[in-house]
């Protein structure tokens, strides 16, 4: 092209370039989260319920606080199993009938625990809503516990533990636990059990532990959905209103110890992993952290929480080791950790390992505000979307009740956002993250183990995967 | 049951088809994008490539700077992200309405402008992030590539859907700028996409939005070609044994299927339920409860549009117990399904469980404009997210029977068994 351009064509060019404005963003409508109905039965069962109109699958979600810690040491994943074998038989149908009636139905029902408790979820077509209590309501209660289902599923968690351990990511997950928690902790050891402690479960053992876990007193249950023409508290009266049962003492939550030697590197041998994997914590706060719980979640994505997060944009961007590496704060009934993980391609193991270790460190020197408030923004004007459906808002619900907590807690802390600048960062991060990092490293030693211990970073351990 | 999501459907006049459902339940808009191309259209040499492109699409564009995309979405309350399949790649992000002009205008620089910013340096970081994805799905866990094995073994050399998505490191090393200048010309453009937005918006307000910011878009994309033609059943077992160390023996046995959205697939697709994926399901029943000998299974249908889909079963065997008979006992309970057919329980089951499946995928706005992309693209169904479970709800006992006589027969399967080493720790 000449230099002597007509009109019409420097105009062409002129609308190509900016052909069209990028348009700014108008601010969001305020939003809070889903009104609450609540109640509580005479068993002292409480009941919260979202009636979310369009969502044409209820979710049931029954939280019943039941802390790890209640599980005999030589029984550890009781609860696990007991989670699991509540349909497997009770007290008006076999295991198989069982499955027959919720399918018939198309009912999802799943149970599970976690640190806290137990959780009974149950997702079903609102037509079938009825029904799918009276069926919850009878695993439940009723459960018997048949020697060959417990047989079966113990063989099966057996087997889990395995599979577990050839997983990279898990393997690194369970090492972190033991290495990190004071070995006297129940949190030092899986949840779901070990071998040993899963072998032992008998059917007697599901009874017992059943009868002073699963009672109504203190327990939630939450209902979203479309719940226009039901009416709640009577489904749920009828189906659970005669449950009853008396949980033994539960004592006061208290923080689980970090072990005394936890800041240092153990590195499981797994040879000839493609990756590496890497799980990095040190200690956080829980939910009731003074000064809020704002500020954590925002630093989780700031630091780790998207591909232009401060680790994914030198490990991922920048020099293209990993596929994406996460950090996020997780809060336990009391305190937390903070923990990053994720994989590196096996031959950037050492200079992933220690760019990864510098950025966490060095963000103790500060945040920006413009990092602070996308990250404000994120977390603030997501949660319309993320709480959008029957599932996410019962979730919501019901994993806060086993803290003690009500969804006013979602709304307050998303409030609360406002008033998180990148000092308040700053000042959050630094109260928790001390340099004193916990380590775990998940690929071949003989290759990479000198390397990491050249980082001098801490003591390097070297153990079998 | 009757469903009434509201659809209203243009065309663009450079092809782009526009779907608006209006939901104001909350605050957001979801842009959904389905381009018309997917692992199925690359060529030998070059598998990989859709999903390499596909990450290209976050690295810039004539006037979005690289990881611009992410960042403006993100701190505006988006969630984002793009996926790649046989078929189809998608582009998507639910944001506050607010911010549904910004979104469009990001999508529409780098659905048309994208290759401006497309240089040696964000293909090679991309290339090695995409090794890592493959690495860390593929590569580095037990059963990693099952998944490969089996598409490699159901469907033949040169076939769309013989190759896996994530493709192979040599064709991921050898993609070049001028492999994606290509790409792009070939396959992007309006005439080519689908433009599903789902939210707090009116059809009008919606086409405006489509017309501003992709109307001035040409139609740069090639004709696209017709689907390949249909495959049957396999006539003889296939069979790929992997010994490696992995914790415990596991059985994949695969079909071929009839193409998606036909009565036939719907049939065939009850058909894998009933037989693995319900918790009463054939399998389950006796290789589980009964002879205890496998821990778990489940079963899918996946649908595609080229010629055939695929089913498959997956058997994890039970310590101790042997891969062969658990093998033979499948293929005995596809005999016997075949010859009875479902019962009405199974049936009904069946139903009701894909019911509550596909009525909970439809909760929420992100996988409703995901479902109207899909339908609208791949088979020109605007209503089918309506339409889906009366479709459903038509297919009969004969109709399952029928599908799992001509798709589901031990003389179809293709089995991908990965063993444990001898000696391995139990």
């Amino acid at each position: 092209m000449t230099q002597q351009q007509s009109m019409a064509q420097r105009e062409t060019l002129t609308r190509q370039k900016g052909a069209i404005e990028r348009p700014a963003v108008s601010p969001p409508e305020p939003w809070s989260f889903p009104q609450a109905q609540r109640a509580a039965l005479a068993n002292g069962l409480g009941v919260v319920s979202y009636d979310i109109p369009g969502q044409y699958v209820i979710s049931v979600r029954l939280a019943v606080p039941m802390p790890l810690d209640r599980e005999p040491r030589d029984r550890e994943g009781i609860g696990t199993i007991m989670a699991r074998t509540l349909d497997e038989g009770t007290a008006r149908h076999t295991a198989e009938e069982f499955a027959e009636l919720l399918e018939r139905k198309g009912i999802a029902l799943g149970a599970g625990v976690s640190d806290s408790g137990l959780s009974v979820d149950l997702d079903v077509s609102k037509r079938h809503l009825s029904e799918a209590l009276d069926l919850l309501s009878q695993a439940v209660r009723e459960p018997v516990f048949p020697a060959k289902e417990v047989s079966r599923h113990v063989k099966t968690r057996l087997a889990e533990i395995d599979q577990e351990r050839a997983l990279p990511g898990q393997r690194a997950a369970l090492e972190f636990i033991s290495t990190y928690f004071d070995a006297d902790e129940r949190a030092s050891r899986p949840s779901a059990g070990t071998k040993a402690t899963i072998s032992a479960i008998t059917p007697q053992d599901l009874v017992a532990f059943h009868a002073t876990s699963v009672v109504p007193t203190g327990a939630t249950v939450v209902v979203a959905g479309d719940l226009s023409g039901v009416d709640v508290v009577s489904e749920i009266e009828a189906a659970l209103g005669s449950w009853s049962g008396t949980a033994a003492d539960v004592a006061e939550p208290r923080e689980a110890a970090r072990a005394v030697d936890a800041g240092r590197i153990v590195f499981l041998d797994r040879p000839g992993s493609v990756q590496t994997e890497f799980y990095v914590g040190c200690p956080g706060p829980d939910r009731g952290v003074e000064g809020g719980w704002a500020p954590y979640q925002v630093l989780g994505f700031v630091v780790g929480g998207s591909p232009n997060a401060r680790i994914d944009a030198v490990l991922r961007e920048d020099k293209g080791f990993t596929y994406g590496i996460r950090s996020g704060f997780r809060p336990r009934r009391r305190g937390g950790v903070f923990l990053t993980s994720g994989s590196v391609r096996a031959d950037s193991t050492v200079e992933a390992l220690g760019l990864l270790l510098e950025i966490l460190d060095r963000a103790r020197e500060g945040f920006t505000e413009d990092e602070t408030q996308a990250g404000v923004d994120f977390i603030g004007k997501t949660a319309p979307g993320r709480f959008a459906t029957a599932d996410t808002v019962a979730d919501e619900a019901a994993s806060l009740s086993l803290e003690g907590l009500t969804t006013e807690f979602t709304t307050a802390n998303l409030r609360a956002l406002a008033d998180v600048d990148a000092a308040a960062l700053t000042e959050a991060y630094g109260r928790y993250v001390s340099g004193e990092w916990t380590v775990v490293v998940v690929g071949d030693a003989s290759l990479y183990a000198e390397g990491v211990r050249g980082l001098a970073r801490g003591e390097v351990t070297v153990l079998p995967a | 049951m009757p469903l009434e999501y509201q659809i209203a459907d243009r065309t663009l006049d450079n092809g782009l088809r526009v779907i608006v459902s209006e939901d104001h339940s909350v605050p957001n808009v979801t842009v959904n994008l389905w381009v018309n191309v997917g692992s199925r259209h690359e060529v030998e040499g070059r598998t990989g490539f859709a999903h390499l492109f596909e990450h290209l699409m976050f690295q810039g564009s004539r006037n979005v700077p690289s990881g611009e995309h992410f960042a403006a979405l993100m701190a505006a309350g988006g969630r984002l992200n793009a996926t790649t399949w046989f078929d189809r790649t998608n582009y998507f992000e639910t944001v506050p309405r607010g911010a549904m002009a910004l979104a469009l205008w990001l999508e529409a620089d780098r659905h048309g402008h994208l290759l401006d910013a497309v240089n040696q340096e964000n293909l090679d970081n991309q290339r090695d992030v995409v090794k890592e994805e493959k690495r860390q799905r593929y590569d580095n866990v037990p059963y990693g590539n099952a998944l490969v094995d089996i598409y490699a073994a159901t469907f033949p050399k040169g076939h769309p859907y013989h190759h896996a998505t994530i493709g192979s490191m040599e064709d991921l090393d050898a993609a070049s700028v001028e492999d994606v200048h290509e790409f792009f010309r070939r396959y992007y453009g309006p005439n080519n996409t689908v433009l599903t937005l789902v939210g707090d918006l009116t059809p009008d307000e919606g086409f405006a939005a489509a017309e501003q910011y992709f109307g001035p878009l040409p139609a740069t994309a090639a004709a696209s070609r017709g689907p390949v033609e249909p495959l049957a059943a396999l006539s003889e077992p296939q069979r790929v044994e992997r010994i490696e160390d992995v914790p415990s023996d596991r059985l994949h046995v695969a079909f071929r299927l009839p193409v998606d959205d036909t009565p036939e697939f719907f049939a065939s697709s009850l058909a894998t339920d009933i037989i693995g994926g319900l918790s009463t399901s054939r399998l389950y029943q006796r290789l589980v409860r009964h002879d205890q000998i496998a821990n778990s299974v489940s079963a899918q249908a996946m649908g595609f549009v080229d010629g055939v889909s695929l089913g498959f079963m997956v058997i994890d065997v039970a310590d101790g117990c042997s891969a062969d008979a658990v093998e033979a006992a499948t293929c005995e309970e596809l005999v016997r399904f075949a010859a009875e057919g479902p019962t009405d329980i199974e049936m009904e089951s069946a139903m009701a469980q894909t019911e509550r499946g596909w009525l909970s995928s439809l909760a929420s706005q992100e996988e409703r404009a995901d479902h109207i992309c899909h339908h609208v693209a791949l088979q020109g169904d605007t209503g089918h997210i309506n339409t889906f479970l009366d479709r459903l709800g038509e297919v009969t006992a004969a109709q399952v029977q029928q599908a799992a006589t001509r798709w589901l027969m031990p003389r179809s399967r293709a089995v991908v068994a990965y063993l444990k080493q001898d000696g391995a720790a139990q």
